[in-house]
């Protein structure tokens, strides 16, 4: 009988070998080792054999079967993976084809400039605040020491709007909430000022009559200019990389005193002079200064106990600056092919 | 302001550079904008003497003329009248670089030998076109009898400019002097003013009135006789030409010299054309005009100030003369104006007659009616060394007030309290007194203070603070140290309207939609629109209803069509929309902008913070994997579903909405809590068309009002538990009346199923045999699930039962099975 169990063996082994596929594994299984398989017909022959053998024959059958189901698993493993791989190497594909865009749009460079200058200001400590774009002369100009009939007033080409006694101006600058804010709060203040600003301007490459400003002030005990000096170099540094050289330069700007200029060493050029520093090698980016006492008092701020500072930014010119947008009309033709080209998560 | 290097230099020698100074100046608040070269292309032309003329053999109006230039001698062909024996001239050689004399636009042209109607012309004397000075090309250009023939020109002509920027608080360096005394003080050296003759007052009673001197602070009148008119001399010509000023004749021109020197204008009179040879300064009279030099004919209104004779104006004070008293050729005797005007008065004036001069610049800065005196003084000289001959017969000096230098104490803590550093006391005293401010350092009640005495012409420096400007430019602001703020430090909050906005755009930029920024402004043709077929306004812009009061309108816009601020976005975007499809098939814009909305007429508008959101033409692209189609409203209306619960809005609604501008059935108002905050809905075709876009293509807007949303309360994000437990999908198709809306039918299945509905989606509609006609099936999938066991089918059969039974009640609603 143990030449029939080795027989057996043999012919499920071999069998087992031409399995290749789930199906014929799954037929092979059945046929030896199911319920009605070729071993269970074994056990059963075990009554025929002599009694002093079938311990042994026990055994071996035992044996064949644990053999086989150990085969079967390996085997079935082997056909598993084997059909497998057939599988995914028929699902083989170009990877060069394009793929399904996830529609993702953009946010307008000039609110990305605002996020991030805002984001640097607020890491040093001022608080983001807006004010209305239709603006009272008082706020735009009188309160900022800048008089009816002053030649300063000039330097602001102003739109009007249809008022009866008030004036009411679009504001040229963000300046006015300068006022606004000191009149709402007591020192200490520092806020930072994004918005719209409008000025009655031809436009051309550089000019808009429709643009955005970002105003600083920092308003307190003990604020100096040398603070000033050193909040700007940091913000510049920031924005425009930590190798930049500033300039700070006397200007005049009638609600500060003294006034700033303050200018990077061109990108462009590192310096060297070229068309976008007209030779100079430094870029105007701002103008600022130490409050004017003036406009401290107008505000019921003592100058004598407080001092301060703010700044006004263009930050359409910030834009241009860092990405070398060449005109400034591009930013509100609105054009998908200018703007899709600022879709970036990171600036 | 133009500065010709050289005359600066000869008020304050210097070895520094045009450039070097450039950089002084600009960093101490005179920006120098650009540099310009006299003669920087002047390679190859010398000064010339012209020595004989002789006919050309073939030509009449041409002569060769053989000029000496020294080392060259050459013989050339010109057409200019004005040549002459004797005279000295710019002679250019072959290869000299010169602006072409036909060309309108500036051109330059490189010099060859040429042969002009058969004679050889070996190069060429020059007009001052030619050689980019002017666009005088009638002529020659004649140079002084002093030149130094054979010197090349650049060395003899050349100059460098320096162009400042004269900001508003600037008048004391509005002139070459000024400047002086600025370069000056920064590099610690005095000035040396030029020569000045002294006057003696007096003259006869009634020559100057002055009858308005609440606008005339000071007249200087100087009448000189046995005047000569003719040419100036050429350094004058040169250095008016240089800072860009025409010369006219010697008496003009020494005027005009002494502004440009002094910064203080003036203007000369023909007295014999004065009705009885005197001035009165006064307001203009009702109806009086004048012809001022330019020959314009300007009506006067009576709060110009002018300069009269007995009768009639002759000038308008501080802007312009008038062309009747002008200096001749014939003038004799000249009445010389030095005056000092009420600076507003000025601005107005030249405003009003859109009249901007050299002089009206200086006026309406504020002179310094000192400075008027020394403007005299100056020309007197200039005309004793001019005109040989001429006298001095008459001086007044009206001066009721007089300025007196501005005393001003400052304490010396006032610098390192506002700089943030100290400077020694010596250096600080050095500064101011290179300035000419007579600093003095005293103690004054236990502190230190500096006093110094203000000069007249600084009328810019009237506080402490501006002394602490003073002290730092001129030491320089790179000296400050970069330190940071110390001290309090203010919480940084961001405001909820601003963290709204950054939510609301990061999200639309998430569902692929592009952010634009439009002008804010539109016009009346845009609103109107907005209403199709209709001549009357739309009763709605948008989102909101149109206001009682005329919107806010600019006095003096830009265009006309930018006149109106907008109460919608809707046009702003369908303009960009319009733009945009023109290059694009596919357009997905929003814009987080205000728009403004009118309160009383002398109130600020109320700006109100609204999204407005625009798709239009394909909503994808054909592809691989999409078929192109175009959108619609279900395609915002799905973007509106995603961003409003995304911010917080809870309770999210729409209901069918009329509207103006929309598609009748396909126009949604948008409700928050109940509330309105937007609208939705496919635009008109007609507004469409109205925009310039294509009719066929579908546009669909909305705008929401996002301080609206914040009135009315977003909602942080309130925590249900998170069951541990399978959840069960059941469907249920609902056979509704085809007008029953489908967000009813939705709602009587979550009231159906309680807290245990989980989500409720539609994903079919059917209409068709198996159901009756006006009917439609919806079908929904519901998913149950409970936080704390599983649910048993005994449970989910009486929940079916519930729904069912909510159904049949609010809707009409019959399950199919
Ligand atoms: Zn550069």
């Amino acid at each position: 009988m143990s030449g029939e169990v080795e027989r057996i063996r043999q012919q499920a082994l071999a069998e087992l070998q031409q399995a290749s596929s789930t199906a014929a594994l799954a037929e092979w299984h059945g046929r030896y080792l199911g319920r009605r398989g070729e071993l269970t017909q074994l056990m059963r022959r075990i009554s025929q054999v002599p009694p002093e053998e079938r311990p042994a024959y026990g055994q071996a059958v035992n044996a064949l079967k644990e053999e086989l189901a150990a085969r079967f698993e390996q085997r079935e493993a082997e056909v598993k993976r084997s059909e497998l791989s057939q599988r995914l190497a028929a699902e083989a594909v170009d990877v060069t084809l394009p793929g399904r865009a996830a529609d993702v749009g953009g946010l307008h460079p000039v609110t990305q400039m605002i996020r991030e200058v805002t984001t640097i200001f607020n890491h040093l400590g001022f608080q983001t605040v807006e004010g209305p774009e239709v603006e009272y002369g008082y706020y735009a100009f009188d309160a900022l020491n800048i008089p009816q009939d002053h030649p300063a007033r000039d330097v602001w080409d102003t739109i009007f709007i249809v008022s009866d006694q008030k004036e009411i101006v679009l504001r040229p600058h963000t300046s006015p909430m300068q006022i606004r804010t000191m009149e709402r709060r007591q020192p200490p203040v520092r806020v930072v000022v994004p918005g719209r600003c409008y000025r009655f301007e031809a436009v051309d490459a550089t000019h808009e009559w429709h643009f955005h400003q970002i105003e600083g002030l920092a308003v307190d005990e003990h604020i100096t200019m040398a603070d000033l000096k050193g909040t700007l170099a940091e913000f510049a540094r920031q924005l425009f990389g930590q190798e930049r050289k500033v300039r700070f330069r006397c200007d005049y700007f009638p609600f500060v005193e003294p006034g700033v200029d303050f200018a990077i060493d061109c990108m462009f050029c590192r310096g060297e002079g070229c068309r976008v520093c007209k030779g100079t090698g430094w870029i105007e980016i701002l103008g600022a200064g130490m409050v004017h006492p003036q406009v401290l008092r107008n505000v019921g701020y003592d100058p004598e106990r407080y001092t301060g500072w703010a700044f006004g930014m263009g930050v359409e010119r910030l834009v241009m600056l860092k990405y070398g947008v060449p005109d400034i009309r591009l930013f509100y033709q609105g054009d998908l092919r200018f703007l899709a080209q600022f879709n970036r998560a990171l600036a | 302001m133009k500065v010709p290097v050289r005359w600066l230099k000869e008020l304050v020698p210097t070895e520094l550079s045009a450039r070097e100074i450039a950089e002084r100046l600009t960093l101490a608040g005179l920006e120098v904008e650009a540099i310009t070269e006299i003669g920087s292309t002047w390679d190859n032309i010398y000064v010339g003497v012209v020595e004989r003329i002789e006919p050309h053999p073939n030509a009449d109006r041409l002569v060769l003329a053989t000029v000496d230039a020294g080392t060259h001698r050459l013989t050339v062909v010109t057409g200019a009248p004005n040549i002459a024996p004797g005279q000295k001239v710019a002679l250019a050689l072959p290869g000299a670089t010169l602006y072409d004399g036909h060309s309108v636009e500036p051109k330059l042209i490189t010099l060859k030998p040429s042969t002009i109607r058969g004679v050889r012309s070996e190069g060429m004397v020059c007009s001052e076109k030619e050689l980019g000075l002017s666009d005088e090309h009638e002529g020659i250009m004649v140079l002084h009898a002093d030149a130094p023939v054979g010197v090349p020109l650049r060395e003899y002509l050349g100059d460098q400019v320096l162009e400042l920027e004269i900001t508003p608080n600037l008048v004391h360096a509005f002139s070459v002097v000024g400047v002086a005394r600025e370069l000056g003080a920064l590099i610690g050296q005095r000035v040396r003013y030029p020569e000045r003759a002294p006057l003696p007052v007096g003259g006869p009673e009634g020559l100057v009135t002055i009858e308005a001197p609440d606008l005339c602070y000071r007249f200087v009148g100087v009448v000189i006789e046995d005047v000569k008119v003719g040419p100036s001399p050429w350094w004058m010509q040169q250095r008016l030409q240089a800072a860009g000023m025409r010369p006219i004749n010697n008496v003009v021109d020494i005027t005009n010299y002494v502004m440009l020197e002094w910064g203080q204008p003036q203007h000369a009179f023909d007295r014999d054309r004065l009705r009885e040879g005197r001035i009165v300064v006064r307001r203009a009279r009702p109806g009086e005009k004048i012809e001022t030099l330019d020959g314009v004919l300007r009506e006067l209104d009576p709060d110009t100030l002018v300069i009269a004779d007995a009768e009639r104006p002759v000038g308008i004070a501080g802007v312009m003369g008038g062309l009747e008293s002008e200096i001749t050729e014939q003038t004799r005797t000249v009445l010389l104006e030095t005056a000092n005007f009420e600076m507003r008065s000025i601005r107005r004036t030249a405003r009003a007659q859109r009249l901007r001069t050299e002089a009206s610049a200086r006026f309406e800065r504020g002179l310094d009616p000192n400075l008027a005196w020394e403007g005299a003084t100056r020309a007197i000289a200039l005309f004793q060394q001019l005109i040989p001959g001429c006298r001095v017969t008459a001086v007044v000096d009206i001066y009721p007030n007089p300025r007196l230098p501005r005393q001003l104490c400052m304490p010396r803590s006032e610098i390192p309290r506002l700089l943030g550093v100290d400077f020694p006391d010596e250096l600080v005293l050095e500064v101011l007194d290179r300035l000419e401010f007579q600093p003095e350092l005293r103690q004054e009640d236990g502190r230190a203070v500096i006093i110094v005495q203000v000069p007249t012409y600084r009328s810019d420096v009237t506080i402490a603070a501006d002394l602490v400007e003073e002290v730092a430019r001129v030491i320089g602001y790179h000296e400050l140290p970069e330190a940071l703020p110390l001290g309090r430090t203010v919480p940084v909050e961001i405001s909820p309207e601003l963290r709204l906005v950054r939510a609301v755009q990061d999200t639309l930029v998430a569902a692929g939609l592009t952010e634009v920024i439009t002008y804010p402004m539109v016009d009346e043709a845009a609103l109107r629109a907005l209403l199709p077929g209709a001549a009357t306004f739309p009763d709605r812009y948008g989102l909101y209803p149109r206001p009682e009061r005329e919107l806010v309108r600019a006095v003096n816009p830009i265009r006309p069509e930018w006149a109106i601020m907008r109460p919608s976005l809707l046009p702003s975007l369908l303009r960009s929309a319009a733009e945009n499809l023109k290059f694009n098939r596919a357009v997905a814009i929003f814009e987080t902008g205000k728009v403004y909305l009118p309160r009383g007429l002398d109130e600020l508008p109320d700006e109100r913070r609204t999204l407005g959101c625009l798709l239009a033409g394909a909503r994808h692209l054909r592809d691989l994997y999409h078929e192109e189609r175009p959108v619609d409203y279900f395609d915002l209306k799905g973007v509106l579903e995603t961003l409003l619960p995304r911010i917080g809005a809870p309770d999210l609604r729409f209901r069918p909405l009329t509207h103006p501008s929309l598609h009748p059935g396909r126009a949604a108002e948008v409700l928050v809590k109940g509330q309105p905050v937007g609208i939705l809905g496919e635009v008109h075709p007609e507004v469409v068309e109205a925009f310039e876009i294509d009719p066929d293509l579908r546009v669909v807007f909305a705008e929401i009002d996002l301080q609206r949303l914040l009135e009315v309360g977003l909602e942080p994000p309130r925590l249900r538990p998170v069951s541990r437990y399978q959840p069960i999908d059941q469907d249920f198709a609902v056979v509704v009346d085809e007008a029953t809306p489908a967000t009813e039918v939705a709602d009587a299945i979550m009231a159906g199923a309680g807290a245990l509905a989980v989500s409720v989606r539609l994903f079919d509609i059917y209409r068709g045999p198996a159901i009756p006609a006006g009917k439609k099936s919806l079908a929904f999938r519901v998913t149950f699930s409970a936080p704390d066991r599983p649910l048993s089918d005994e449970e989910l059969a009486r929940l079916r039962e519930r729904i069912e039974g909510h159904l049949r009640r609010r809707v009409k609603g019959e399950l199919r099975r």
